[in-house]
C-alpha cells in the first residue's frame, strides 16, 4: 500500500497551523483576544481600524481550519491499526476531530459577519464579538473527548511493539484536560479566567499548538518505520 | 511554589522508575500547570494583599486540615498496598488498598460540605479574585481526586486477586504515582490558599 496519501496528510497538519496562525494571528491581530473587558463603543472601534485584516485574516484562519480533516483521517487510521482493539474509540476521534472544524469555522464566520458591517449599532457589534470569543474558547469537549479517545486507544494498546509510543497516550490525557478551564470564562470579564486570562486562552492556546508539534512528530515517525517496513510487510 | 515541580521522584532501589515511564510525563507536565497556577495566585494576590486576606479568613480551616491528614492517610495506605501486592500479601493489600479508598471518599465528602457551606453563606466563584482562585484551584484538584477515586477503586479491584506478573505490579506503581502526585499538589494548595500570612 503507498504512504504517499498518509504523508500528505500528515503535512496537513503543520501547514493549519501556519495558515491559522497567519489569518488569526498575523492579518486579524487576535492574540492576544480582544479583552472581554472592552465597551461596546472600543470593541466597535477596533472592527473599524481593522476591518480589511480581520476579514481577510477569517478567510484565511477558515481555509486552513479544513486541513486538520486530512490529519484528523490520518490519525484514524493510526489509530484503526492497533490489534485488538474496538475501532469505536478511532471513530471517536474522528468523529471529535471534524466537529472541532466546525467549531473553529462557526467563530472565523462570525467575526467575517462582524467585520462585514463595522458601522451597525456598537452594541450589536459588541454581541456579535462576544458570539465568536465563546464560541472558540468555552467548549473544550469535542477537543477533550478527541484527546482522551486517542490516549485510550494508545494506553490499550498490548502489542509487544505499540503503533503509537506509550508516552503519548499520557500526552494526551494531559493536553485534554488542559482544554476544559476554557469553560470557566463565562463567568468573567477581567483576571486569569477571563477569555483572554491565563486559564482559559493561554494555557489552552498553547497546549492547542504544543498538541499538534508533538503529535506531528510522533506520526512522523510512524509513517517513517512504515515506509522502511512496506516492501517487507505488505498491510 | 517550585516545590510542586521539583519534586525529587522517589530514590527506590537499583534505579527503578516506579509505574510505567510514560505517567510522568502527566505527572510532570500537571504538576508545571499548577505550579503556573500558583504563581499566578501569588501574582494577583501581591496586587491586592489585603482583600486576599480578608477573603481567606473566611475560609474554614479546619475543613482543609482534616482533608490534609486524609490525603496524607490515604497515601500511606497505597505505599503500604503496593509493599503488601509485591509481596504477594493479597489481603492486605486489598484491605489496605480499600482504606486509602474510603479516605479519598472522606475527603471528598468533607469538600462537599466546605463547599456547600461557603455557596450558603453566598461566597461564590464571581465574588472576588480570592474566589475565584479559591474554587479554581481546590476544583480543579478536586476533579484529580475523582479521577483518582476511579483508579483507587480498579486498583484494590485488582489487588484482590494474587498478583504475578511485574506488568500488574506495574499497573499498581502507575496509580500510586498518580495518587501521590495528588497528594502532593494538595500539600502546595492548602498552605497557599488556606495558611498564607
Amino acid at each position: 500500500m503507498g504512504t504517499r496519501g498518509q504523508w500528505l496528510c500528515l503535512w496537513c497538519g503543520p501547514a493549519f497551523l501556519l495558515l491559522f496562525g497567519i489569518g488569526f494571528w498575523g492579518c486579524a491581530g487576535f492574540v492576544p483576544p480582544i479583552a472581554p473587558s472592552l465597551g461596546a463603543a472600543d470593541v466597535a472601534a477596533y472592527y473599524q481600524s481593522h476591518t480589511t485584516g480581520i476579514r481577510l485574516g477569517m478567510a484565511i484562519a477558515m481555509g486552513g481550519a479544513g486541513l486538520i480533516a486530512p490529519w484528523v483521517a490520518l490519525i484514524t487510521v493510526l489509530m484503526l491499526r492497533i490489534r485488538g482493539n474496538s475501532p469505536a474509540l478511532a471513530y471517536t476521534q474522528l468523529g471529535a476531530g471534524c466537529g472541532g472544524i466546525v467549531l473553529l469555522i462557526l467563530p472565523t464566520l462570525i467575526w467575517e459577519i462582524t467585520a462585514f458591517r463595522p458601522d451597525r449599532d456598537p452594541q450589536l457589534t459588541l454581541l456579535l464579538n462576544d458570539m465568536g470569543w465563546i464560541m472558540i474558547i468555552v467548549p473544550f469537549t469535542l477537543a477533550t473527548v478527541q484527546c482522551l479517545a486517542l490516549a485510550a486507544a494508545i494506553l490499550l494498546d498490548k502489542a509487544e511493539t505499540p503503533v503509537f509510543p506509550r508516552w503519548s497516550g499520557y500526552f494526551n490525557v494531559w493536553i485534554a484536560l488542559l482544554f476544559v478551564p476554557g469553560a470557566v470564562a463565562v463567568f468573567f470579564k477581567t483576571g486569569p479566567f477571563a477569555w483572554n486570562g491565563i486559564f482559559p486562552w493561554w494555557i489552552p492556546f498553547a497546549s492547542f499548538g504544543t498538541w499538534f508539534v508533538v503529535m506531528f512528530a510522533v506520526l512522523h515517525r510512524i509513517l517513517r518505520r512504515q515506509s522502511l517496513a512496506v516492501p517487507a510487510v505488505p498491510a | 511554589m517550585n516545590s510542586a515541580v521539583d519534586m525529587p521522584l522517589p530514590k527506590t532501589m537499583k534505579g527503578h522508575v516506579p509505574g510505567e515511564t510514560g505517567i510522568w510525563v502527566f505527572v510532570l507536565g500537571d504538576m508545571s500547570v499548577f505550579a503556573l497556577m500558583f504563581g499566578t495566585f501569588l501574582y494577583y494576590r501581591a496586587l491586592d494583599v489585603d482583600l486576599y486576606m480578608r477573603s481567606q479568613a473566611t475560609l474554614n480551616q479546619n475543613f482543609g486540615a482534616i482533608n490534609t491528614l486524609l490525603l496524607l492517610a490515604s497515601s500511606w495506605f497505597v505505599v503500604m498496598g503496593v509493599d503488601a501486592a509485591r509481596q504477594r500479601r493479597t489481603r492486605a493489600a486489598s484491605t489496605l488498598f480499600a482504606s486509602a479508598f474510603v479516605c479519598g471518599i472522606g475527603f471528598a465528602v468533607v469538600k462537599f460540605f466546605e463547599y456547600h457551606e461557603k455557596i450558603s453563606a453566598g461566597l461564590t466563584l464571581t465574588t472576588n479574585g480570592f474566589y475565584s482562585y479559591y474554587y479554581m484551584l481546590t476544583g480543579l484538584h478536586f476533579a484529580h481526586v475523582s479521577i483518582g477515586l476511579v483508579l483507587l477503586g480498579f486498583m484494590w479491584a485488582k489487588s484482590r486477586k494474587p498478583l504475578t506478573e511485574a506488568k500488574q505490579i506495574m499497573l499498581l506503581e502507575s496509580g500510586a504515582t498518580y495518587w501521590h502526585m495528588v497528594d502532593v499538589l494538595w500539600i502546595v494548595l492548602f498552605p497557599l490558599i488556606y495558611l498564607l500570612k
